[in-house]
Formats: structure tokens, C-alpha cells, sequence
């Protein structure tokens, strides 16, 4: 691999064994798949689950990151404060807490963004159209490649962890203009596009995203109008029933200003058409039966943008939950000063419900309390994981917010 | 019997042979705690491979999975060397990860030579298979 000069440095130990370590890592991953260079990165967004050994190995007398790095939501739905009114056990929260502080040290003195969000381009990290970048989250990566047309590969945590570190990536994959080109296309038949709900968009993700595997797609037939909540509707489910990296959708994404101009004119490999009927089987898998009673409520997979924890608010106005009924929403915390500014959090809290910078898929080892047995949620990534990861002894619903409030709620 | 590889990690092993058929991820399809496999039923399921030659077709998804596979290191739990037929990069890093040698792109079919519970050993990205008793 060719290294300039500031990187040989840097692999040479010249400025301590962190930086060593890293460059370690990026240079034979880089030789492994193919890369003949690095190159800098304008930002890195970063997995707060490190192993606290393997932190401080990577950090070992590194002064700073080297390129502006925010923090993923905290992986899991635990959150350090507010746990205990989340229903989540003594025991777990036991075993996270010490963890979380050494973490949370190393964080501050490198100057880690303790953003804790999936959506770190609404807090801050906003890297322009064809930034290289190395992002970690399944759906941090396809957002960013799709929606911002900056580029970021499928990077593992340790590779993005070392990238953070040096500011550097290797340069290959999503990073080439070729390896950017829609692949599948996915057509709507006989959907309307402006009639098109919350969980219609999830489901029509929930269904090619199993189909398209890796393969980047194209969604063809969706309206301008689509707000951006909606695309990511549409664009969570994509990297958990399959593990697609980018989603352009034609006439909305920086990418695919024409169908043609996204396959960079050439043939779709497939085309993947989606009529009602698949919409309405694929929300079949996720439905709830008459006879379920609904313990729990989660919403915020992904994170809730400001305007819809305004829309869940208004929804919880003049309610509270059912008795033993439990209600979460993820949200970052810059999201949630705002709605604690404009009065919205309150009106959640005081109905009885929680506001969390966590991870609400509740990934990877979903600490959903005992006393639950059926939960509720508008996203069909959250069911996916959450219906996994608990072994079966959770049943998840999918339905649109306002039909998830009223469920837990009177 | 020997069969050479390409070098993704350098370094020198032995260890038996646990032979997977499908693409192996360190989250999921694996317990760090105890260094078995976790795989529903799949004739490998419980099976560990914590101080063997893990040998698999490749690796997949999972972004956390090097932090699983660093987890099972630091408690004796890994792998002490991964065979595949082409490194993908979450199984490559996870090698990185745990510096352990991972070799890939072998010039003769690794899953016709290796079989589970042989004797396997690494040296200088060449693979020594000894012949079952």
C-alpha cells in the first residue's frame, strides 16, 4: 500500500502505540480487499460498545480523534439515566454502568461527540456530497450514501474505530463511482404515491430489502413531496431483511436525479415490483391478532426527528398510558431539548412515557422488561430485531404512530 | 498434506479444524462466553471453537461483530486461526481485531481438504492438514 508520509508516521509508532495499532488495522484490511491508498475522512461516526480493553489499546496516547467524530446511539435500549423508569433491570444496568465510564472517559478526553444518535447528520455531522466519510450503523451508512450522496463504506466497528482514530480510510468500495450505481430497481405498481403511509413505506423497505440482498437499489414511482422521516422509513428496514448500502430514489436523492442517470444507463440486473399485495402480506408478518393485549409501545426506529415527536405529542395530548402499559421513544438529546423547549416532552413524560437517546431496536441484547409480552412499534426494523432478539418470547406489531399511542394509551 | 493460501493476517497456528459449511458472523452465530456456536439447528451448534482453526465459505453482516470476537479473545475464547474461501471485510477485520492468521483464496478447494477434528497448522501462509488417522 502506498502511504504518504504523515501515515508512514503513523504505522511507524512514531507517534505511539494507539496510532500504531490503528494504522495496523487499516493497512492490512485495506491490502485484504484491495485498496492501493488511504485517504482522509471528513468525519467518522462511531459504535459506543467497544470493548473498554480494546478502547483503550486504539487511544493509547492519542491526544484526539483525528477527524470530527460523533458517537451512535447508545447500542441497546439502556440508557445510563433513565433505566430505572424504563422498566429495565438492576441486573443489566449493573453490568453496563462501570463499562459506560470507561468508555465515557476515553470519549472526553479524544473528544468523541457524544451525540448518541443514528441520525448524526441531524445534530451536527454533516458531510457534503461525495465526502469520503466512515460511518458505523447499518442505517447511518445507507442514509448517508443515499440521502447525502457522501460516502461511507459498510465498515465494521474496528476498521471505523481506526478511522476515527487517524482521520484516515482505505480507499475502496462505495468510495469509487462505479461501486455507486443502482444495481435492482424497484418499481410501485398501482400505489399511490401521495396516498402512501408511515408503514406502507417501511414495508415496501421490509420486502426489497430481502430480495436486493447487498445489491444497491433504485426506487422508482415515490413523490418529491416525501418527508424525510418517510424516506427513512422507507430506508431502515433495507440493511435488516437484507444488507443494502445505498437507496436512491428517483427524483429525491442527490444520485438519482433520472432513473437512468442512477444506473448510470445501464440495465437493472433485476427489477423488484411492489403492488398492494406484497405491501399487505409483508405487514401480515408484523400484525396483531384481536386477542393480543399490547404492554408496550416503542417508537423511534429510527430516531424521531423533531416534527415527529410533535406528532406523537399531539397524539398523547390530555392522555395517559393504561395502567402498567409502557411507552419509549428514541430521540437524540439535541432533538430533545428542542421538544423539552417547545413544550413536547413534557406532555410525553407527563402521560407517562420516556423520551431515550438509545438504540430502539434494541440491539444487541434488547432488554425489553419481563412483564412484556406484546409490544407495538411503527418500524419494521425494530420489529425485525426486537422479535429476534428476544427469542420469540416478545411479540411485535407493527401499525401506524398514531394507532401505537392509542394502544397503550386513554 | 499442504494447500497454500493468500495471507490476510500473518502469524502461525495449530489448532483442529471446526469446518462450517455457511458464512460465519462473530455476533449471532457465536457465544463469546463460551467460545461454542451458536448456530439453530445446524449440526455445529454447540460446537466450540474457541483455541481451533476456524474454517468457513466467508463471513457476513454484523458491524459489532470485531468487538464480539476481541469479547471472546481476552476471555480464551477465539479462534486461533480462520480459513476462508474469500475474506469479506467483517470477517477481516475481526481477524484484525484478535490479530489472529486468517488466509484466504486457496489454490485447491479447502473444503474437499479439511475436515472437522483433523490436525491443522499455519506456517508462512502455508496450511499442513494432517491425514486422518
Amino acid at each position: 500500500m502506498i502511504l504518504t508520509r504523515s501515515e508512514e508516521d503513523m504505522a511507524s509508532g512514531k507517534h505511539g502505540p494507539g496510532l500504531e495499532k490503528c494504522m495496523h488495522i487499516l493497512i492490512k484490511f485495506g491490502e485484504a480487499m484491495g485498496a492501493e491508498r488511504l485517504v482522509p475522512i471528513s468525519s467518522a461516526h462511531t459504535i459506543p460498545r467497544e470493548p473498554p480493553d480494546l478502547l483503550m489499546e486504539m487511544t493509547e496516547g492519542v491526544g484526539q480523534t483525528g477527524t470530527f467524530t460523533t458517537l451512535h446511539a447508545f447500542m441497546s435500549a439502556f440508557d445510563p439515566q433513565l433505566w430505572e423508569r424504563m422498566g429495565i433491570s438492576e441486573e443489566y444496568a449493573a453490568k453496563e454502568i462501570p463499562v459506560l465510564k470507561q468508555r465515557i472517559e476515553i470519549y472526553r478526553r479524544l473528544g468523541f461527540y457524544e451525540t448518541y444518535t443514528c441520525l448524526p447528520m441531524l445534530v451536527g455531522n454533516l458531510p457534503r456530497r461525495g465526502d469520503f466519510i466512515s460511518w458505523i450503523g447499518s442505517c447511518a451508512q445507507l442514509f448517508v450514501n443515499s440521502l447525502l450522496a457522501a460516502r461511507t463504506n459498510r465498515d465494521g466497528a474496528v476498521l471505523n474505530l481506526a478511522a476515527a482514530i487517524t482521520g484516515r480510510a482505505p480507499y475502496r468500495g462505495l468510495f469509487l463511482d462505479e461501486n455507486r450505481l443502482g444495481q435492482v430497481v424497484v418499481e410501485l405498481e398501482g400505489v399511490d404515491p401521495h396516498g402512501i403511509t408511515y408503514t406502507d413505506l417501511g414495508a415496501i423497505g421490509y420486502y426489497v430489502g430481502s430480495r436486493a440482498q447487498q445489491r444497491n437499489i433504485v426506487v422508482n414511482g415515490l413523490a418529491r413531496e416525501l418527508d424525510i422521516s418517510y424516506l427513512l422509513a422507507l430506508m431502515a428496514p433495507l440493511p435488516a431483511s437484507g444488507s443494502v448500502s445505498i437507496c436512491h430514489v428517483v427524483g429525491c436523492t442527490p444520485e438519482a436525479p433520472t432513473l437512468e442517470r442512477a444506473l448510470g444507463n445501464q440495465e437493472p440486473a433485476e427489477i423488484i415490483r411492489v403492488d398492494k399485495k406484497a405491501i399487505a402480506e409483508t405487514k401480515e408478518l408484523h400484525a396483531l391478532s384481536s386477542n393480543d393485549t399490547v404492554e408496550m409501545c416503542i417508537l423511534g426506529c429510527p430516531h424521531c426527528t423533531i416534527q415527529e415527536i410533535r406528532n406523537i405529542a399531539t397524539r398523547l395530548s390530555g392522555k395517559k398510558l393504561r395502567p402498567g402499559r409502557r411507552l419509549w421513544i428514541g430521540s437524540a438529546y439535541q432533538t430533545y431539548y428542542l421538544a423539552q423547549t417547545m413544550g413536547y416532552s413534557r406532555t410525553i413524560e407527563e402521560a407517562g412515557g420516556v423520551v431515550t437517546s438509545s438504540c430502539m431496536a434494541t440491539i444487541p441484547d434488547s432488554p425489553i422488561p419481563d412483564d412484556v409480552g406484546t409490544l407495538v412499534t411503527n418500524s419494521f426494523k425494530a420489529a425485525h430485531y426486537i422479535s429476534r432478539l428476544t427469542k420469540g418470547r416478545v411479540k411485535v406489531a407493527v401499525m401506524e404512530m398514531p394507532d401505537c399511542i392509542d394502544a397503550v394509551s386513554a | 498434506m499442504k494447500i497454500k493460501g493468500r495471507i490476510v493476517n500473518e502469524g502461525n497456528a495449530a489448532g483442529q479444524a471446526v469446518v462450517l459449511d455457511v458464512p460465519f458472523s462473530f455476533i449471532g452465530d457465536f457465544d463469546p462466553n463460551t467460545g461454542k456456536i451458536t448456530i439453530l439447528n445446524h449440526p455445529m451448534f454447540g460446537e466450540s471453537i474457541a483455541g481451533k482453526i476456524l474454517v468457513c465459505p466467508s463471513g457476513k453482516g454484523g458491524t459489532i461483530a470485531p468487538f464480539v470476537a476481541y469479547e471472546a479473545m481476552k476471555k480464551g475464547n477465539a479462534p486461533a486461526a480462520i480459513l476462508c474461501r474469500e475474506a469479506d471485510p467483517i470477517l477481516c477485520e475481526s481477524a484484525l481485531a484478535i490479530d489472529v492468521p486468517m488466509l484466504d483464496s486457496f489454490d485447491e478447494d479447502l473444503f474437499q481438504m479439511v475436515k472437522t477434528g483433523q490436525a491443522v497448522s499455519i506456517e508462512n501462509g502455508e496450511v499442513s492438514v494432517e491425514e486422518q488417522a
